[in-house]
């Protein structure tokens, strides 16, 4: 196939060279690295240093181990479904398409007070945030605040990318699908009088997403303007714009949107909801007592019948007396 | 241009097979038209005197070095991964495949277009360099390319020759030249041309343009030492006469003229036609039994990709069968997804699991493989040990790609059809007995012949008075005893070849007497004596060739006049044959060959290269079976085998030669053999290290060329094999077997029975003569030794080594060294795309079988070209996981890696294994941390792109450790380039998500990977799941070392132990002060 023929050495008349040689001596260097006697390192893996190694190794995780272990049980969780598919539970009635929006209550008590900073999640199990088609059905252009994206959002957006002849911002599956349901906690005092407990919604999404990579349109008008030619994602009650009163948490910043566009690794996930902050040492956060949780659900018609096969929802109001945290 | 001419010989060439097809070619000397009375013949075109060496041209090297690229297999899948990307909707993006596969096509193409840009300069320098022509009586220069098949060139000295010539006349008086054929077959020695008789008088452009004559040979062919032909010269009123031609009046392209004024001569071959061209085809390639492992690999690996794309699509659609799977409300498909048949739907989910996986078998391997080769091929030229200093000589990497077959297989029954041959260094030695008034052997043997044997006898003869002087226009010139020039007339050679091993001259002494003078091997000359001192010089010559001499007998015969005359006539007619010209010389020789006197013998001790003994000692304690084979005569060779230790006193010598089986069948023979050693095989325990112990009998092979002519020999009744097998398989219990009186066609005859026997062994053979070559090139290594007879066995081999010493540290350090660290790359390369790919497989029962990739584009792209790549190849440049010195000390080392060790099923299932159990690791600790707790102090959660970098993360480093741990030599590169290669898998990874890259349309990477590192709990998981990954491999290590430890581990144990007592013979020891009891001449 290939020929090896080389004319240079015709020209030359002489012997064919040897690589890396040179015409006038053959003779290779005499340095280490060509002559493969480089110093080196010789480890040779035996029992003797392995086992000990081994044995150090243990010993320092002994003590990480501890640690883990006590800061693991200074965890204090509580999992509460309302999913409402048993009969006897409160939220029942809104699996029911016609109760809309359908606002349900549910007491838990909590036997020991946590302490420190609590994490609200919810959860949701054999969601497929993970799915291909539901991955990558957005667009970051858009939600960069590109105005661009914002009237001709990107085609992985479809079937979610317009609407009656609008865009859709945001566009996509993943925004369409967006967790709207609305939970309300209420400590129950001595008086049975109902207490609000302050949930903080800022704080749950990276600062750098919120701060970076979600963008609202630019410009110095209200923000309904500068989302004007769009149309909300079919799903949703109220346009993007009306996410939240608070200017700062409003449209593509909007936290909850955030956490929601970070898409889960599994299909049993959960997210963080909100956050309630200790207010002083002197008082657990949340006291050992009686609770009220309100859930209001905003549910749509189209997909009534799939939520409620398809969703469990929960809610992991965690706490931990470090003040760290975790589930 | 060049594409013209690409054209227009390939026009020839297509022309030529379909109509003017001819067996040979007739050419008119100086264009001239013969006399009208000359028989027809067909025209012919021949292609001008343009060499192509180079491949491609500027137009069509993009579309043809395209095309060659994908003609490989590997290319061609990528290729076909890379265009099923684009066109259906697949989960990751072409970009992954896309931009390996372009950076490799793109270096390789860079490369060989560079090359072939070197070619196209030397090509232009060759074609375009001046040539003096004749043309019309007057000197012309012209371009080389120019030069037509006809034309009369004059060729000035050290001038190469533009194409092949036929010589007709030179400066010198005799009608000779010397040239010499460096270029062409390395050979630097001067060799003598001659002439065309008829033309050699004319000296001058006018006379040479007068000339008049054809000349018919064959169609060019690529065999440089062949050439038949015969020219017609006419002269103005007689018929034509007709001369023979021979490979003596062809001057070949490529070679240059030494000592001689000019000469003159006509083109025959030009261009590409030529013999040197024809000579630069390509050899055909040679695959390594690791390649073949390698292939075999793949293909697993291919079935493994498969049937992965298969289960995950069949899973999907049972997955889906669930209402609301397939289309949740949450995420929809569009119209025309949903309008798509089942069936294309399963094939586009079947293409787009095959692209997801398509990792596992990746491009760089390939390219890693490659430059392996390439580069660690130049640690062999680099070996100052190897280097002889006499010869000013290093060794030479012809082929690259067998590296690791050097430190392969071998073993237990393996051979390594090794010839020792005659290696140079005439000793001494010589009897004359009888009258001795002769001339000697004719050719040109100034005291420096190719052959010992030639100078042998004439510095024998000149011992007893006579020398030898010169040959001078057809005279040989003899200094007689009282100092008198005698003259003879060189009449007639009869040449040598191997089937006679016989060559003659006929001389005319001054008196008019006419003598047959034939030296040959004894076997040879013998029979064809009818008086002389038969008996005592047989018994001379056995004596000699016992004592390992080389012997040669020496005839001769008178002949009358009218006898010389027909022997002429016979001569003429057999030499202007155009058809069997060989065979018809021969049957010619064989006539005149009879009746003769003997006169004596000569004997040539050969020495035995430096440290021969030492190195075959050392290869059969490496476990390499020797088999030496050789053209001398049994006695000789048998003497050879004991002072190079191959056979020993105590070895018990098993014939199967030509006497015994005059006396015994052959079947009877071989039986009993195999009876003899089968009793003693079977008595002791098969243990192959006591084959070597001296208590255990142990048994030499001798076999002749006759006798293996006949097991060889299929058989009518189909039963063909039967002797082979047993032939074989007594073999296979002899330690040690020689074949003498091979024929070099027999020598490759053997190697391929011994390749192709039941245990395939891999088969080495290492030789210097031309005779050595067609073994050369059968055997899976082919190794020449620069030797001073020529260079043929060095340029046809695929490594050439200056001296036969030089064998043991090739295969025993470099052959060792390559193949641990091939084997290791190839296995290493697998191992890590298991433990890339099975993760993202797993992940397809977690995200509805939807082809979600786990790893962002960047990752799934660089992982195999730049985080993992760098250290593996260093490590497959590098690695000596045993010193050398201990390697060279003890061969029983070589031992451990026989028979392909670490590619078996075993070691590559071992491989697998852990490839998957750390997939496993990866992705189920990622999952439970992901599962369980949510990672950052502030409560906030991570995504999937944070999962499947977690598992990226802990991947890379334990990849890179399993590597770092399997390093035993580690030089400060290798520390560079594996925290190299870790730091930098960090950096990216902080550039690439630290940023919001504007020509990405995603941002998904964004500060992920440092979100992940700012959690605790990430941070703990990674060392976490490193070590448990790590752990499995270190335990085995450990354990395998303590319990059963493997030779080589045994000695990396202690490395500074003495040397074992029998495996050290001091290294500096004179080779042929061998202790055996050799009887040295008296």
């Amino acid at each position: 196939m290939a020929m090896n023929y080389n004319a240079k050495d015709e020209v030359d008349g002489g012997p064919p060279c040897p690589p890396g040689g040179t015409a006038k001596t053959r003779r290779p260097d005499n340095t280490a690295f060509k002559q493969q006697r480089l110093p080196a390192w010789q480890p040779i893996l035996t029992a003797g240093t392995v086992l000990p190694t081994f044995f150090i190794i243990g010993l320092i995780f002994i003590p990480i181990g501890i640690g883990i272990f006590v800061t693991s049980n200074n965890i204090r969780e509580i999992e509460i479904d309302y999913t409402g598919t048993d009969p006897s539970s409160p939220c029942y009635k809104c699996l029911s398409p016609n109760v809309t929006p359908c606002i349900c209550t549910i007491n838990f008590t909590l036997d020991q007070s946590f302490e420190g900073n609590v994490f609200m999640y919810y959860g949701l199990s054999n969601f497929y945030q993970n799915h291909r088609r539901y991955v990558k059905s957005r667009d970051d252009g858009q939600l960069n605040g590109d105005p661009s994206a914002l009237l001709n959002p990107s085609k992985e957006c479809e079937p979610y990318r317009r609407n009656e002849d609008k865009p859709i911002a945001p566009c996509g599956a993943i925004a369409n699908s967006m967790f709207n349901d609305t939970l309300e906690l209420f400590q129950v005092g001595n008086a049975s009088d109902l207490m609000p407990i302050t949930l903080k919604k800022k704080g749950i999404a990276w600062w750098t997403d919120k701060n970076v990579k979600f963008r609202n349109p630019p410009g110095t008008d209200p923000l309904e303007e500068r989302f004007k030619g769009t149309t909300k994602p079919v799903n949703w009650v109220k346009p993007v714009y009306m996410l939240d009163s608070d200017e700062d948490n409003n449209g593509f910043i909007n936290e909850d949107f955030i956490v929601w566009m970070r898409t889960a690794a599994l299909p049993t996930f959960r997210k963080l909801y909100r956050l309630i902050e200790r207010k002083n040492d002197l008082h657990p956060t949340l006291p050992a007592g009686r609770y009220y949780l309100n859930i209001t659900y905003i549910i749509l018609n189209t997909l009534h019948v799939l939520f409620i096969s398809s969703i469990v929802n929960h809610l992991h109001t965690v706490d931990k007396n470090t003040g760290t945290w975790s589930l | 241009m060049e594409c013209c001419s690409l054209v227009r010989t390939l026009v020839h060439r297509y022309c030529a097979g379909e109509e003017d097809w001819v067996d040979s070619r007739t050419v008119y000397v100086g264009h001239r038209e013969p006399p009208p009375g000359a028989e027809a013949y067909i025209p012919q075109r021949y292609p001008d005197n343009r060499i192509v060496s180079s491949k491609y041209t500027f137009w069509n090297f993009v579309p043809k070095n395209l095309f060659e690229q994908f003609r490989r297999v590997a290319n061609f899948y990528f290729l076909i991964i890379f265009l099923v990307q684009l066109i259906i909707d697949t989960p990751t993006s072409p970009v992954t495949s896309g931009l390996p596969l372009f950076f490799v096509i793109t270096v390789t193409a860079i490369k060989q277009g560079y090359e072939d840009w070197l070619r196209h300069k030397a090509d232009n320098a060759m074609n375009q360099c001046p040539v003096h022509f004749v043309q019309h009586g007057r000197l012309v220069r012209k371009q080389s390319r120019k030069l037509r098949v006809g034309d009369i060139v004059l060729v000035k000295e050290d001038e190469t020759f533009p194409c092949d010539l036929i010589f007709l006349s030179s400066s010198r008086a005799d009608g000779t030249c010397h040239v010499t054929t460096a270029s062409l077959d390395g050979e630097s020695s001067h060799k003598t041309h001659y002439a065309v008789q008829d033309t050699k008088g004319f000296h001058s452009e006018e006379d040479i343009d007068s000339l008049h004559a054809t000349i018919e040979c064959e169609q060019p062919q690529p065999d440089l030492y062949k050439f038949v032909g015969r020219i017609n010269v006419y002269n103005d009123q007689n018929d034509p006469v007709v001369r023979p031609l021979g490979s003596e009046n062809l001057l070949l392209r490529g070679a240059t003229l030494k000592n001689t004024e000019k000469i003159f001569g006509v083109a025959i071959y030009t261009g590409m036609e030529t013999k040197m061209a024809l000579n630069y085809q390509s050899k055909s390639q040679k695959r390594s039994a690791v390649e073949k492992s390698m292939n075999t690999f793949l293909i697993v690996y291919l079935c493994i990709l498969i049937s992965k794309a298969l289960v995950n699509t069949v899973l999907k659609y049972v997955w889906q069968s669930t209402p609301f799977q397939d289309e949740p409300w949450y995420s929809r498909k569009t119209e025309a997804e949903r309008q798509r048949s089942l069936f294309l739907r399963a094939f586009t989910d079947f293409l787009a699991f095959m692209v997801l996986f398509n990792y596992i078998i990746p491009v760089s391997m390939y390219v890693t493989v490659e430059m392996q080769k390439f580069l660690g091929s130049y640690f062999i030229t680099w070996d100052n040990e190897m280097f002889d200093e006499e010869l000013g000589e290093g060794p030479l990497v012809n082929t690259s790609d067998l590296n690791e077959e050097l430190g392969q297989e071998r073993e237990e029954l393996f051979f390594r059809a090794l010839c020792l041959c005659h290696t140079i260094q005439v000793k001494d030695d010589e009897e004359v007995d009888g009258p001795q008034k002769s001339p000697d052997s004719g050719k040109r043997s100034a005291y420096i012949s190719s052959s010992p044997d030639e100078v042998a006898l004439v510095e024998g003869i000149q011992r007893f008075g006579f020398t030898y002087l010169r040959l001078k226009d057809n005279y040989m010139e003899l200094l007689n005893r009282d100092n008198d020039v005698e003259r003879f007339e060189l009449l007639e050679i009869l040449s040598f070849d191997s089937v006679r091993r016989r060559m003659s001259v006929i001389v005319k002494s001054a008196a008019g007497e006419i003598y047959l003078f034939c030296k040959g091997a004894d076997s040879s000359i013998f029979p064809r004596v009818i008086e002389g001192k038969v008996d005592q010089i047989r018994s001379r010559v056995e004596r000699n060739a016992v004592e390992g001499l080389r012997t040669l007998c020496v005839a001769y015969k008178r002949l009358v006049p009218e006898e010389y005359e027909g022997i002429c006539k016979l001569l003429q007619a057999a030499r202007v044959a155009l058809q069997d010209r060989d065979k018809k010389l021969a049957e010619v020789y064989e006539q005149i060959e009879t009746d003769l006197v003997l006169l004596g013998a000569t004997a040539v001790e050969d020495r035995l290269q430096e440290k021969a003994a030492d190195t075959i000692e050392a290869l059969q304690k490496a476990g390499i079976k020797v088999w030496v084979l050789t053209g001398d005569k049994m006695e000789t060779a048998a003497a050879t085998c004991y002072a190079c230790k191959l056979f020993r006193r105590n070895t018990q010598l098993l014939e199967v030669t030509t006497k015994r089986l005059e006396e015994h069948s052959l079947h009877d023979v071989l039986f009993e053999l195999s009876k003899t050693v089968l009793r003693c095989s079977a008595s002791l325990t098969r243990d192959n290290f006591s084959g070597l112990s001296a208590d255990m009998q142990d048994y030499g092979l001798i076999i002749d060329g006759a006798a293996l002519s006949l097991i060889m020999k299929p058989r009518e009744d189909g039963s063909s094999s039967n002797y082979r097998e047993l032939f074989l398989d007594i073999c296979r219990n002899c330690s040690a077997v020689l074949c003498c009186r091979m024929a070099p066609l027999q020598k490759a005859q053997i190697v391929k029975l011994i390749k192709f026997s039941k245990e395939h062994p891999i088969t080495l053979a290492i030789g210097d003569g031309a005779n050595d070559v067609s073994m050369i090139l059968e055997a899976h290594v082919g190794i020449g030794v620069i030797g001073k007879e020529g260079r043929q066995a060095a340029r046809n081999s695929d490594y050439a080594i200056p001296k036969f010493k030089h064998l043991k540290k090739m295969l025993l350090v470099h052959g060792h060294f390559y193949y641990i660290r091939i084997s290791e790359l190839v296995q290493y390369f697998f191992y890590k795309n298991v433990c890339f790919i099975f993760p993202q497989f797993l992940y397809q029962f977690f995200c509805g079988f939807s082809q979600q990739t786990l790893y962002d584009t960047a990752y799934l792209t660089l992982y195999n070209i730049s985080f993992t790549s760098l250290p593996i190849l260093l490590y497959s440049l590098m690695e000596q996981h045993v010193a050398m010195d201990t390697l060279k000390r003890d061969p029983a080392l070589y031992r451990d890696i026989a028979k392909n060790a670490l590619l078996r099923w075993r070691a590559f299932i071992y491989w697998t294994l852990l490839g998957l159990f750390d997939a496993l690791v990866f992705f189920f600790g990622a999952y439970f941390m992901f599962e369980n707790t949510t990672v950052t102090s502030n409560g906030q959660v991570f995504g999937n792109w944070t999962f499947g970098t977690l598992v990226f993360t802990v991947m890379v480093f334990t990849v890179t450790l399993k590597l770092a741990l399997d390093t035993h030599y580690w030089t400060w590169i290798n520390h560079f380039v594996i925290w190299g290669s870790l730091l930098f898998y960090v950096v990216f990874s902080l550039l690439w998500g630290g940023v919001v890259w504007p020509f990405l349309s995603y941002q998904r990477m964004y500060y992920v990977f440092i979100q992940l590192l700012s959690s605790g709990p990430a941070w703990l998981a990674i060392v976490l799941l490193v070590t448990v990954s790590l752990l499995p491999d270190v335990l085995k290590k450990v354990l395998c070392r303590q319990l059963w430890p493997s030779a080589i581990e045994r000695v990396q144990r202690s490395p500074s132990r003495p040397a074992p007592a029998d495996a050290a013979p001091s290294p500096d020891r004179p080779l042929l002060t061998d202790p055996e009891p050799r009887p040295r001449r008296e």
